[in-house]
């Protein structure tokens, strides 16, 4: 049909979206890595003077630095691989029919929706060492008191805890997505083969459900990177730099100290890193979608 | 051999029964588990906000609540919240609105129309998601300064005002809307501009709703942005007036519990009378981005 082949009108179309865009993602993109070269005045832009990769070299050479990247892959680590797991076995207890199921979904998908500010305060109260929950339970069980968020030990597991309880709903549901596609005849014909549940699991679902998991491990992963708001509420990035994540060195040298082209460089490694899991996470789909 | 089979699948679906049944007390007993781990935190600041100050700083905790109604007063009194509350409702509205028809159109024409280019630019709108919000907010606030844009509504609207979520969603659908009925409309003389908002986006109103839902709650919810790029309670939205709240009432649980019940609410109000269209969002994320 010829009606449809307008290309004036289909620019049209697309122009109010690629002009924000262009604007307000694409031009930054590339600006942060101008200023990036620069011991940038914040102030008056004239004044900045061209420092080459200095500002690399200072950020790569520094401490702070790699302990921020540190502290982030500990976040990482201690939020996306139990994230995925606890979401996969809510998932597999979710998919099976019982009553009330439905309510149980909602209640678990419930916290992702709920804004990080206001619910992180909940949690701050829960973790304070002196009045809260969690020192009330372990009183009550005979154990220990924790200093929780004010403890540079226990800060980040604190933190850890709220973002799982925040974001763990959404993970379920992408798990309960993925479940419903895979057809339960393949299942049943491995336990009439004589596999038990657990077998099952892993020789038959597990595989099948290796997509949907790889989706979740790139997402869950480049938002717990970039994770800010819980860490801003609940620590400010203490105590002594302990829950201090890239992200949020970022905005202390950008924001708090104005050190803008020290910490644009931080802000196009976090890129590179971040795009790279993105690329992966599209390379890794597309070959998928080959073999179906 | 026939009987056989018949009488092993007739003992199968009994021994199945069975175990359906036992599974199911399983599945009630984990629900129950998990329903407590993921609402307790609910419970447990409504219960604060309602307590007197002798019985927050109790130890151990005291588990039921007290009544303490004035403490909602006295935190509402505290802070500018109906500013705050018409600000976010503002920004989100606008942000939820602008984006829609942005996404309408492009979807539109990545769905449906055909132009040179379409690919490239396709995959060019959807490589914008590896670029994450973090990185931008240097650059984007000194653009937002040259603009003039710093502490308005426009540096909270504007720049989240096309989103590729909303645009890939919209496509999705365009693509399976059925043609004869977009072609026969055209030929009626009705141009395509009229036809796209008189026919399909009436029929598009679950996919609309799915987006509007998503981006009105990321609008409502977000607060980085806002507290960079504000600075005076008249535009910022609640997240942002939530957080002045804590820096300044710090250590009055219960006023602090209340703000965040009733700041909290809406949110909580809208994904309950929306649940299926917000859990179908999500259903639609995984399903659309990974192929």
């Amino acid at each position: 049909m010829r009606i449809f082949q307008r290309s004036g009108l289909a620019y049209f179309y697309l122009a109010p979206s690629a002009l924000i865009f262009l604007i307000f993602t694409v031009i930054p993109a590339i600006f942060v890595l101008y200023i990036s070269l620069f011991n940038w005045n914040f102030l008056n832009m004239k004044m900045s003077t061209y420092v080459g990769l200095g500002n690399y070299h200072v950020l790569f050479s520094s401490s702070e630095f790699w302990h921020s990247l540190l502290i982030s892959f500990y976040f990482v680590v201690g939020t996306v691989p139990t994230g995925l797991f606890l979401a996969l076995g809510i998932a597999l207890l979710l998919i099976q029919p019982f009553k009330g199921r439905g309510f149980v979904r909602l209640a678990v998908f419930s916290p992702y929706v709920t804004p990080v500010v206001a619910t992180s305060i909940v949690w701050i109260w829960i973790f304070n060492p002196q009045f809260g929950l969690f020192n009330g339970i372990l009183h009550f069980l005979g154990m220990p008191q924790i200093g929780w968020l004010q403890s540079p030990h226990w800060a980040m597991p604190g933190v850890m805890m709220y973002s799982l309880w925040h974001n763990l709903g959404f993970n379920v549901i992408i798990f309960l997505a993925g479940l419903t596609t895979i057809s339960t005849e393949l299942g049943e014909a491995a336990r009439v083969d004589g596999a038990n549940r657990w077998q099952e699991f892993w020789q038959v679902t597990w595989p099948l459900l290796s997509p949907t998991s790889l989706f979740v491990l790139i997402i869950s992963t480049v938002g717990a990177l970039q994770a800010f708001t819980q860490f801003f509420t609940m620590t400010q990035g203490g105590p002594l730099m302990a829950t201090t994540t890239t992200s949020y060195l970022l905005y202390q040298m950008a924001f708090i100290f104005y050190h803008t082209g020290y910490a644009s460089a931080i802000a196009v490694v976090l890129f590179v890193i971040i795009a790279g899991l993105s690329l992966l996470q599209m390379r890794v789909s597309q070959s998928r979608v080959h073999y179906e | 051999m026939s009987s056989i089979s018949v009488k092993s699948e007739r003992l199968s679906s009994k021994h199945r029964g069975w175990q359906t049944l036992r599974r199911s007390w399983w599945g009630m007993l984990g629900g129950l588990v998990l329903t407590v781990l993921f609402l307790f935190p609910f419970y447990w600041v409504v219960v604060t906000s309602l307590n007197g100050s002798n019985q927050v700083l109790q130890f151990p905790p005291v588990f039921l609540p007290h009544g303490q109604w004035q403490n909602y007063v006295r935190a509402w009194n505290e802070a500018p919240w109906l500013r705050y509350f018409f600000n976010t409702l503002l920004i989100a509205g606008l942000t939820t609105l602008l984006v829609l028809v942005t996404s309408i159109l492009a979807g539109f024409a990545f769905g449906v129309m055909e132009f040179k280019g379409k690919q490239i630019l396709f995959l060019s709108f959807l490589a914008l998601m590896m670029i994450p919000q973090t990185v931008l907010l240097i650059p984007d606030y000194i653009i937002l300064r040259d603009l003039h844009w710093l502490n308005t509504y426009w540096a909270q609207i504007v720049p989240w005002g096309a989103s590729v979520f909303g645009i890939f969603l919209l496509r999705q659908f365009f693509m399976t809307f059925p043609r004869e009925l977009l072609e026969s409309a055209v030929l009626d003389g009705a141009s395509i501009t009229r036809s796209l908002w008189q026919i399909v986006v009436p029929m598009a109103r679950p996919a609309l709703v799915t987006v509007a839902l998503y981006i009105f709650l990321g609008s409502w919810n977000s607060f980085l942005w806002p507290y960079i790029m504000t600075s005076s309670p008249s535009v910022q939205p609640i997240e942002v007036g939530m957080a002045t709240f804590l820096g300044t009432n710090g250590t009055d649980w219960t006023g602090l519990s209340a703000a965040v019940v009733f700041t909290t609410l809406p949110v909580m109000i809208l994904f309950l009378v929306a649940q299926r269209q917000f859990l179908a969002g999500a259903f639609a994320a995984s399903s659309g981005m990974k192929g």
